[in-house]
């Protein structure tokens, strides 16, 4: 597979090793992916059972991440990467703590849904939240998207959507800051929605990350802490 | 890139070099900046080291070999005729692939740039053989057998032996051909730590092969490819996002 | 598995096996042959120096009995059938005879040195102790018994007549020094001197001025000189005759008693009452004399100092014509000449000269050195020697150049060779240095090429040194009247004519009156040639190795 930035090279087996440490990533990126698709699920739905599948992709996220990192090191020990493939093995090192982050708070998620399943259910059952997490994962597959292709179009509007989802965490928040003020019995209820929420947005403050990383590895300018996003 | 002309050590305009009919170097425009190290990469035949022996016209002793355009060193073209080729060598040192001393003793190696400028006063001799010695990180391996031949040296000694030979003439440019391609990575490393020290004083040019050695010793770096520059600019920018799809392709280690 | 025999041949062959042992065997061919021919001059040689034993016998002749004395040289058996077509009387059932060569002597009295008598003929052989061997100035030796001792015609009385022989030698001896010593100390510049003034005479005789101003000038010096000459001669002859008042008086094989002056007398031996000791101590003191004494005798005796010194000298002036000239053609073609057709002709040509016979050179030396430069020489600078020629003749100086020019092409190939072999490294490091191309040369790349020139210097010695043929044409003489290495001014008169090792093993070989009594001096003249130049080659070699060590050449690490 001749992929982007990692083929053509003199040695055959250079190009081998870069693909799969960025296949590795990839997969570990779609495994996160499902992870948060399912800790969403659960949290609107209280599926105790999906819960439990979020935890045990948990541990297969954490081998991955262990696995790129070593063959990261190993690649930068005895290739020597420089330009396109020396940014290629520094954002793959970057994104995949990124990545296993996003897994951590997929995993939070699925403690607050088993924690919301306690209690009484709301009558909209949490869509909003839903509608957030919905947001958010389009946001993190189309990084890993862009980062599978090299877009570095599709990673800017990835980076420029991020505004709506902190809107929309802000709107849900003042939401929740209201119930808790009108009846003070569902503050336990709120607080755990509060706290799954500021998760999705720390979701898509990575997904936002992963997808600086990218126009780095592309353009080889460092968009990061910039006012003026433009490439 | 421009520099300020009091930093610009070589200037280079239109430099084309014809070789048994073949043109060997076409259209280079460069500035070389003064106190800096400066290297040349990029594929073997590209014109790196025909480059680099233009600036100590070193291709004058090949027949056929034909030099047109512009290269000024001190506010003189070096290819014009009243060009003293003696002189202009003496202010711009080589060193070569191969370590070259010649038969005689470590002393008189380096004593020897000295010697021809009638130098035979023998304390200032002394003093400046030790003194080259010492600036080429030599002069405690030495010290206690000056007068043995210097053959007996090891390659990497060698090598610094020749640049302790060179600098004992004080030029203002030294050129390192492959200054440690005939050596192990100890001894390499060493010679780059001589590099890094040199430059305080000396405006340095080196051809290399090894482009991480070219990314560890220079402060800019000149990519070459079939007699032309493609690119030249800082070394750090060169090796983490350089401008031209060819550079990049050399670098990383594909097929353009 | 059994292979078949040719299978196995190839098989053989094809390990290289059988290749390694016929170079083995052609290397210790070689190696035998030259030890073999080494030890073959030795021996023949070295053996002439011995003092062989003296024999006494008794000669039949039919009925007649004479005595024979002499040295046994040879020993063979001969089919008798030879020797009855020789003339010789012998009966029918002899088939094999056996016969000596005897060394009789006494040339002055038999006319012939050497003998050849049948064994069977000889009776009561026997080596009295008291048989004298005389080496004499002329005629070679005498063997006989001493009888007497005369001083002025009248005889000597004393019990030991031998010590008394030996004791007067010496006087006689040291009385010829003296001579010698008057010859060439005080007569020899007088005359020199005497030679200059003549010519001098001549020269003014151009330059009118003052010219019976300066000859009665010259004729006055000329007076004095004369006067010195005479005083000293003199002397001389005074000596002469106190040393032709002894004479000893010798008996012969046939009886006959012959008196021998003791200024014609080289040395007297006893050789039958020499212990080993005392005759090896003769032998080496023989050795001594060959290789330090003048030649006597049309060089069939005495030594060969002349030619020795005459060959290494010869040598020598041609090395130091030679280098300098090879050296800088073979810089001059490759490092400054453009390489093209014409630098490449050059080269075959120089390639060819090594090949062209060397009388071919010995003829272009004696029509372009001897008579065109020579004679122009003598036509500028000394006018006033013609007729008399003095370097238009063959010399010395000429012989050296024709060697010289003889060399010239081994010098070249071989500095062609050691330049080649310098690497460009050492060059560019040097001219990146700020020197100069001459500079670098002479600095550099010349030093580390002197071993290549010392190897061309022993190639060129070596050849030198064995040549004869040129050299007849140019310089070399039978005998030559005078070292060209002497105390007076100039010192080196590279004029004269000389003697060489090789003419003279040619001179004596061939040429002289006596063959036979010559033939071991032949030998050993060949085996001191082969010395002298295995002591030139080794001189150069060693020279070679040093600056080797010097100027290793770079290898790569």
């Amino acid at each position: 597979m001749d992929d982007f930035r990692t083929g053509k090279h003199i040695s055959q087996q250079y190009s081998d090793e870069l693909n799969e440490i960025k296949n590795h990533l990839l997969t570990m990126g779609g495994l996160v992916e499902q992870q948060l698709e399912k800790a969403s699920i659960a949290l609107v739905e209280g599926d105790t059972k999906l819960i439990n599948e979020v935890y045990k992709e948990g541990s297969q996220v954490n081998a991955l991440e262990k696995l790129i990192d070593e063959e990261s090191a190993q690649c930068l020990a005895r290739r020597q990467p420089a330009a396109g493939d020396l940014r290629l093995i520094v954002t793959v090192i970057k994104a995949v703590s990124d990545i296993e982050r996003v897994g951590d708070q997929a995993e939070r998620l699925a403690r607050f849904a088993s924690q919301l399943a306690e209690h009484p259910r709301p009558k909209n059952n949490y869509h909003e939240v839903y509608q957030l997490a919905q947001h958010v994962q389009k946001m993190f597959h189309d990084a890993l998207d862009a980062y599978a292709r090299g877009d570095e179009e599709l990673a800017l509007n990835v980076i420029a959507d991020d505004v709506n989802v902190d809107y929309e965490y802000e709107a849900i928040m003042r939401q929740h800051i209201t119930y808790m003020m009108e009846d003070p019995r569902s503050i336990n209820s709120s607080l755990d929605v509060l706290w799954a929420i500021r998760a999705l947005e720390r979701i898509g403050d990575h997904a936002c990350n992963i997808c600086e990383y990218l126009v780095y590895l592309v353009k080889g300018q460092d968009i990061r802490h910039s006012k003026n996003i433009s490439v | 890139m421009n520099f300020n002309k009091e930093d610009v050590a070589i200037s280079i305009t239109d430099l084309n070099l014809k070789y048994e009919g073949k043109m060997a170097l076409q259209n280079i425009s460069l500035q070389i900046p003064k106190n800096k190290v400066t290297a040349f990469i990029g594929p073997s035949g590209c014109g790196k080291s025909t480059l680099l022996r233009c600036f100590n016209r070193m291709n004058d002793l090949i027949s056929y070999c034909n030099v047109q355009g512009k290269i000024i060193i001190d506010d003189q073209d070096i290819y014009s005729k009243s060009v003293n080729v003696a002189d202009l060598r003496r202010k711009v040192g080589m060193v070569f692939q191969q370590p070259n001393p010649f038969p005689k003793s470590i002393y008189e190696n380096v004593a020897y740039g000295l010697r021809l400028q009638g130098l035979k006063n023998r304390l200032l001799l002394d003093e400046v053989v030790e003194k080259s010695l010492r600036n080429a990180a030599l002069w405690d391996e030495v010290k206690d057998r000056l007068h043995e031949n210097a053959l007996g040296l090891s390659g990497g000694q060698q090598q610094r032996l020749v640049i302790a030979r060179a600098i004992a003439i004080e030029p203002e440019i030294l050129l390192l051909d492959e200054p440690a391609s005939a050596l192990d990575p100890t001894a390499t490393l060493k010679i780059e730590e001589l590099i890094y020290e040199l430059k305080q004083s000396y405006t340095i040019i080196i051809v290399t092969h090894n482009m991480q050695q070219a990314g560890r010793v220079s402060d800019y770096t000149a990519f070459m490819n079939m007699g032309t520059m493609v690119e030249f600019s800082n070394t750090r920018s060169l090796f983490t996002n350089p401008r031209e799809k060819q550079t990049e392709d050399y670098i990383t280690g594909r097929y353009g | 598995m059994i292979k078949n025999p040719i299978t196995q041949l190839k098989d053989c062959f094809g390990t290289g096996e059988p290749w390694v042992w016929l170079s083995a065997a052609a290397v210790s061919l070689s190696l035998m042959m030259v030890f073999g021919l080494l030890s073959l001059i030795a021996y023949n040689g070295l053996g002439y120096f011995w003092p062989a034993d003296l024999m006494e016998a008794e000669l039949l002749n039919g009925d007649k009995k004479t005595v024979i004395m002499g040295e046994i040289r040879e020993t063979e058996t001969v089919p008798a059938q030879q020797l009855r077509e020789a003339g010789i009387q012998l009966t029918k059932e002899e088939q094999w005879l056996k016969r000596i060569l005897l060394k009789q002597g006494n040339r002055d009295i038999y006319g012939l040195d050497f003998r050849w008598i049948l064994e069977k003929n000889i009776a009561n052989k026997h080596y009295p102790k008291d048989l004298l061997v005389i080496e004499r100035k002329e005629w070679g030796k005498l063997y006989g018994r001493l009888t007497g001792i005369k001083e002025n015609g009248q005889f000597i009385k004393t019990e030991t007549l031998y010590q008394e022989m030996q004791s007067r030698l010496k006087q006689v001896h040291q009385l010829q020094k003296k001579v010698n010593e008057l010859l060439k100390q005080q007569l020899g510049p007088i005359n020199t001197r005497l030679e200059t003034l003549r010519l001098y005479e001549k020269k003014i005789q151009f330059d009118t001025s003052k010219l019976s101003e300066t000859l009665s000038n010259i004729e006055e010096q000329r007076q004095l000189l004369n006067q010195k000459f005479s005083q000293y001669q003199a002397e001389v002859q005074q000596l002469y005759k106190i040393m032709a008042s002894d004479s000893i008086l010798i008996q012969i094989a046939s009886g006959q008693i012959i008196e021998v002056s003791m200024e014609n007398i080289v040395q007297v031996i006893k050789p039958n009452s020499m212990n080993i000791l005392e005759k090896l101590g003769h032998y080496i003191h023989q050795i001594w004399l060959f290789i330090s004494d003048d030649p006597r005798e049309a060089n069939t005796e005495g030594g060969i100092f002349p030619a020795i010194f005459g060959t290494v000298l010869m040598v020598i002036i041609m090395s130091i014509l030679v280098m300098p000239l090879g050296v800088i053609t073979a810089v001059y073609l490759h490092e400054y000449a453009s390489q093209g057709i014409m630098v490449r002709i050059i080269r075959i040509a120089v390639n060819n000269l090594a090949g062209v016979p060397s009388i071919v050179y010995g003829i272009f030396g004696l029509g372009f050195f001897v008579y065109f430069i020579g004679g122009s020489i003598d036509d500028l600078f000394y006018p006033e020697a013609s007729p008399a020629p003095v370097y238009g003749t063959p010399g010395l100086l000429w012989a050296s150049m024709t060697l010289a020019l003889l060399t010239l092409p081994v010098v070249i190939v071989t500095t062609e060779e050691g330049l080649s072999r310098i690497p460009g490294a050492i060059r560019e490091g040097s001219l990146a240095l700020g020197a100069t191309k001459i500079e670098t040369l002479w600095h550099t790349v010349l030093p580390m090429v002197s071993p290549a020139m010392m190897t061309g210097l022993i190639l060129a010695v070596a050849r030198a040194a064995g040549e004869v043929a040129p050299l007849m044409l140019v310089g070399v003489v039978k005998l030559a009247p005078a070292l060209a290495l002497d105390g007076d001014y100039p010192y080196l008169h590279l004029e004269r004519k000389f003697m060489h090792l090789g003419f003279h093993i040619y001179d004596v070989g061939f040429q002289s009156p006596n063959v036979e009594a010559a033939r071991p001096l032949v030998y050993a003249t060949a085996l001191l040639l082969v010395f002298v130049i295995i002591v030139l080659n080794l001189t150069a070699i060693i020279i070679r190795n040093r600056m080797r060590e010097k100027y290793k050449e770079l290898e790569p690490h």
